[in-house]
């Protein structure tokens, strides 16, 4: 019963908050941010717990996995682009697997933060499900790994487009593969707006360093810790 | 009739995320099973095992909700109270840094690497026209007048 009206209040959230995403796009009315921070208040203020949530909120979560396998589908149909450009895509994402790791961990140091932290923050560059089992094996804090990961996926939403256009990042090739090394799920739901050649190659690189980044991830970890 | 449809091309993509699963449980791989899916479907794909029009609805339909399905996690956050103290947002400060930084990086590297692989393309297309100087002289005026009237 809960879980019934989880599923159908969050799926009506998500329609209207789309609806009012396509009306003003602005990155700060992303159905991800609007929804999530509707909920989260509904949920502070009816003092619902989260597990108590999470009884709809998985069946609505069991969907991620298929619908990652579904991104196959712009990859296919932009196999001609990917092929060409293999050898940019393979460099610039160990490129970015480093800068990330390298930029995050110096950052923690300067911060003073925890060994259980930095363990916990080492993942964020890669997709949900690899970065918490990553944090798992590195004894970070999986759960917290997950809202990290989310974190880089909104800054990559909110402010990713804003640096493109800053910094003259403006190709598919060069949008994709940030985009999808850097922001995972969220990041690529932003790229759908640039168009399907963003969403493919972001997907691949996506995919790509999730598969690089769980092996480099706890190598690294091994180096400096 | 087009509901059927979709709902069918889910459960073709849906057989392709399991097989991730139980290849995941096989091997004990520490690659998540939706990325194996992804990887056989899409190799299904290139070999004509499986037709583009057996999950393009299905797949569109998915993508399309993509960002619900993550609704659930970003949820998440309510249960780190400790994300509110100096040590919480000072590591969510790292993160949110390290990504432009990540983000800056890689566009600008993918962008000249890219700009150099076009350009190798386009050498070798030349050669094969066999007309490199007059080409090359000619794009190098247009990039000039270009840049010029970008002062002004």
């Amino acid at each position: 019963m809960i879980a019934l009206v989880v599923i159908i209040s969050t799926v009506i959230l998500f329609l209207l908050g789309q609806k009012l995403y396509n009306k003003f796009p602005n990155p700060f009315l992303l159905p991800i941010l609007t929804v999530t921070i509707l909920t989260v208040i509904f949920l502070l203020m009816a003092d619902i717990p989260y597990a108590i949530y999470m009884e709809g909120g998985h069946i609505i979560q069991l969907m991620l996995g298929p619908a990652v396998v579904a991104l196959a589908f712009p990859l296919y149909n932009q196999r001609q682009l990917i092929f060409k450009y293999k050898y940019s895509i393979l460099c610039s994402l160990f490129v970015a697997m480093f800068a990330g790791l390298i930029s995050v961990y110096s950052l923690l140091l300067l911060f003073k933060a925890s060994d259980t932290f930095i363990y916990t923050a080492l993942p964020k560059s890669l997709t949900t499900p690899v970065a918490m089992q990553v944090s798992d094996s590195l004894t970070g804090i999986a759960p917290l790994t997950a809202v990290l990961v989310m974190i880089a996926g909104f800054t990559g939403g909110i402010l990713g487009p804003i640096l493109f256009k800053f910094a003259h990042i403006d190709t598919a090739i060069s949008r994709g593969i940030a985009m999808g090394s850097a922001c995972h799920g969220v990041g690529i739901a932003k790229l759908k707006e640039y168009g399907e050649e963003d969403l493919s190659i972001g997907s691949l690189s996506m995919g790509l360093s999730a598969v690089i980044g769980a092996f480099v991830c706890p190598i690294f970890a091994m180096i400096v810790m | 009739m087009n509901v059927l449809r979709i709902i069918l091309q889910i459960l073709i993509i849906w057989l392709f995320y399991y097989a991730g699963v139980l290849i995941v449980e096989w091997t004990g791989v520490f690659i998540p099973p939706s990325i194996i899916g992804l990887v056989l479907l899409w190799v299904c794909l290139m070999l004509n095992i499986v037709k583009v029009k057996w999950i393009q609805n299905g797949a569109g339909f998915l993508i399309s909700f993509l960002t619900l399905f993550f609704i659930p996690t970003t949820v998440g956050i309510i249960e780190y109270p400790e994300l509110s103290t100096l040590a919480g947002v000072l590591l969510m400060l790292a993160v949110i840094l390290s990504t432009l930084v990540t983000l800056f990086i890689t566009g600008k590297t993918a962008q000249w690497i890219e700009k150099k692989e076009t350009e190798l393309e386009h050498r070798k297309q030349l050669i094969e026209k066999e007309e490199p100087i007059m080409e090359l002289s000619m794009e190098q005026e247009v990039m000039q007048s270009d840049s010029a009237s970008r002062d002004y």
